[in-house]
């Protein structure tokens, strides 16, 4: 075992104000304030080995964000412990730095004015690296990472897609050992969206950099990660190999059948008609519980048209597991 | 420890070049910014010669003294504004969730946020104090205490401004307290100290601190005082220590947020 994120039944509690609707509400929120506590993160534990590629996911508010900051020194736990390279992030901040990377997809940490070039050079000084390795660096990154057709372009003047991706360049500028990606390719087209995950998965084999990637996009998951964890409410709802995922979760099939004579299909064990609509048929067979020709011995072969059996997409399993359900 | 420091002080030199490279974008609002300032606070000296044409002595200030003032004023206000121009941010960074990116540097987060942002109308103040030391009578002792008074006065009004910019972490609305009371240091402090009376002397020395940063500057560089210069290097150290102090114990409060921002 080689972990280098360790995490043991972390928590985190935020004191929100609670105001009263109304004119009225804000007097009496002057004159006695009211509170509540909420658990933004409630006693999750997990770890983390070198050079895995992780999802963090859950649904928004689901304590993402706030695992993801506590991990990184911004925010304070409450409970727990945390050790991210044998680091304690809330003790020694700084040295913790030098080990990690972050991108946040919506917070932008490049300064706008200055082109790519001069903002990794601005990252280099931050991280005290002698001019002449962040020259290399940059010129190893313009070639890894194909940036030289707008190296020296004001960020401001980049497309979306471009600045997303000097992000995690700048990010990278002093070879953090863990890289933290808080929704990287949000807002972003499907072309440059594949861009960005070849880009990850580069930075993953080439400098072994361990990925901490939180995302809700399911393509990001599904084409990057090994592991997954899912959290809702504050808590670890599953924490699986992708093969797994698929593996438990997987257990039904999509078949969707054009007939040339309308049908009726009643449910049977194992088998759920979700439409029924004149010549369009749509069932979900349990795979558990029948198999697909049982389902296919249903319909008149000679009235098929065409036929499509697909998985269900792991977008389902995911809210169907963010609901709780199997 | 020293090398740290060799480090940091780079890293704020690099910050202040960046951001007068971002203020240069545009070079006709970067000139204009600079000549104006000059020009308005020389309006307000206009003022005083005219008040000093009426009265011979004010609060026990002669016309050349209040020169020395507004100097020492304008030098004090550049000094925080050059260097760390964000401190008036400071607040709304705070409740706004908005020092994330401060905060995965290996750098000083305080130091880091304060030094992000240059207000370039300062510099015209910087400019203008120095003209009015010439005119005030510059010898090279002048010089050099003005020159070390001004950095004193700017690192006590950031100071000030960090500690009650810090309430942020605690209540919302502390802009308003961190506003309020930088107002109060930047307007008393360009009026003669003789003019206050009782209770509001006691705010010179307490919350609004412009007897620290002005007024024992003002009549060490009339007449030296050794005592009073070592007073004066004593509270700002405290202070600082006190705005750090205050600053870090606020941090374990804070709450982040998930607004998008960018940094411009």
């Amino acid at each position: 075992m080689n972990n280098v994120i360790e995490v043991k039944n972390l928590s985190k509690t935020f004191k929100v104000k609670v105001k009263e609707k109304g004119f009225i509400g804000s007097l009496k929120s002057i004159i006695k304030p009211k509170y509540k506590t909420i658990k933004a993160v409630n006693n999750i534990s997990f770890n983390v080995e070198k050079g895995e590629i992780i999802a963090f996911i859950g649904p928004n508010g689901a304590g993402k964000s706030t695992t993801i900051k506590m991990l990184t020194g911004i925010l304070y736990n409450n409970k727990g412990s945390i050790s991210v390279m044998g680091i304690d992030p809330t003790k020694k901040r700084k040295k913790l730095a030098y080990e990690i990377g972050t991108v946040f997809g919506q917070k932008e940490q490049l300064w706008t004015h200055l082109t790519p070039y001069d903002n990794f050079k601005f990252f280099g000084a931050i991280y005290d690296i002698p001019e002449y390795v962040v020259e290399k660096k940059i010129k190893e990154f313009i070639e890894i990472f194909e940036l030289s057709e707008f190296i020296n372009t004001p960020v401001r003047n980049l497309s979306l897609g471009q600045r997303i991706r000097c992000e995690i360049v700048a990010s990278l500028i002093h070879e953090p050992k863990i890289l933290f990606l808080d929704e990287p390719t949000i807002g972003l087209d499907p072309v440059v969206k594949e861009n960005i995950r070849t880009l990850i998965k580069r930075m993953n084999k080439e400098y072994k950099t361990t990925i901490f990637l939180t995302s809700h996009d399911v393509g990001d998951i599904e084409k990057l990660c090994k592991r997954v964890i899912i959290i809702n409410k504050g808590e670890i709802v599953l924490d699986d190999s992708m093969e797994n995922l698929k593996y438990h979760y997987l257990n039904k099939k999509i078949i969707e059948v054009k007939m040339k004579e309308k049908v009726n299909l009643d449910d049977k064990d194992g088998i759920t008609i979700l439409k029924d609509k004149g010549y369009n048929l749509k069932l979900e067979v349990d795979i558990k519980k029948t198999s697909i020709s049982e389902a296919l011995k249903l319909i008149d072969s000679d009235k098929i048209i065409d036929i499509n059996i697909s998985n269900v997409p792991l977008e389902s399993i995911i809210t169907n597991i963010y609901k709780g359900e199997k | 420890m020293l090398m740290e420091a060799k480090k940091e002080f780079k890293f704020i030199l690099l910050s202040i070049k960046y951001n007068l490279a971002r203020e240069m974008t545009n070079k006709a609002t970067f000139l204009t910014n600079i000549i104006f300032m000059i020009l308005n606070n020389a309006a307000f000296l206009v003022e005083w010669i005219i008040f000093f044409s009426i009265k011979d002595n004010i609060g026990g200030y002669v016309l050349k003294d209040v020169i020395l003032l507004w100097a020492l004023a304008s030098g004090t206000y550049a000094i925080c504004f050059i260097f760390f121009g964000a401190v008036q941010e400071l607040p709304n960074l705070i409740m706004n969730g908005k020092i994330d990116s401060f905060l995965v540097q290996p750098k000083n987060v305080l130091i880091s946020i304060l030094i992000s942002k240059t207000k370039v109308s300062a510099i015209g103040d910087l400019i203008y104090s120095y003209i009015l030391l010439l005119i005030y009578g510059i010898s090279f002792k002048n010089f050099l205490l003005f020159t070390l008074f001004i950095i004193i006065g700017g690192i006590i009004t950031t100071a000030i401004a960090t500690i009650f910019g810090s309430l942020a972490f605690y209540i919302t609305k502390a802009d308003t307290i961190a506003g309020n009371i930088m107002s109060t240091m930047l307007n008393f402090g360009t009026y003669p100290d003789g003019i206050f009376k009782g209770a509001i002397r006691i705010l010179f020395y307490t919350i609004a601190p412009i007897s620290f940063a002005i007024y024992m500057p003002l009549h060490i560089i009339k007449e030296f005082n050794i005592v009073n210069l070592l007073i004066v290097i004593g509270y700002t150290i405290l202070i600082v220590s006190i705005a750090f102090l205050i600053f870090y114990k606020g941090l374990k409060k804070y709450s982040s947020g998930n607004l998008m921002s960018a940094r411009v």
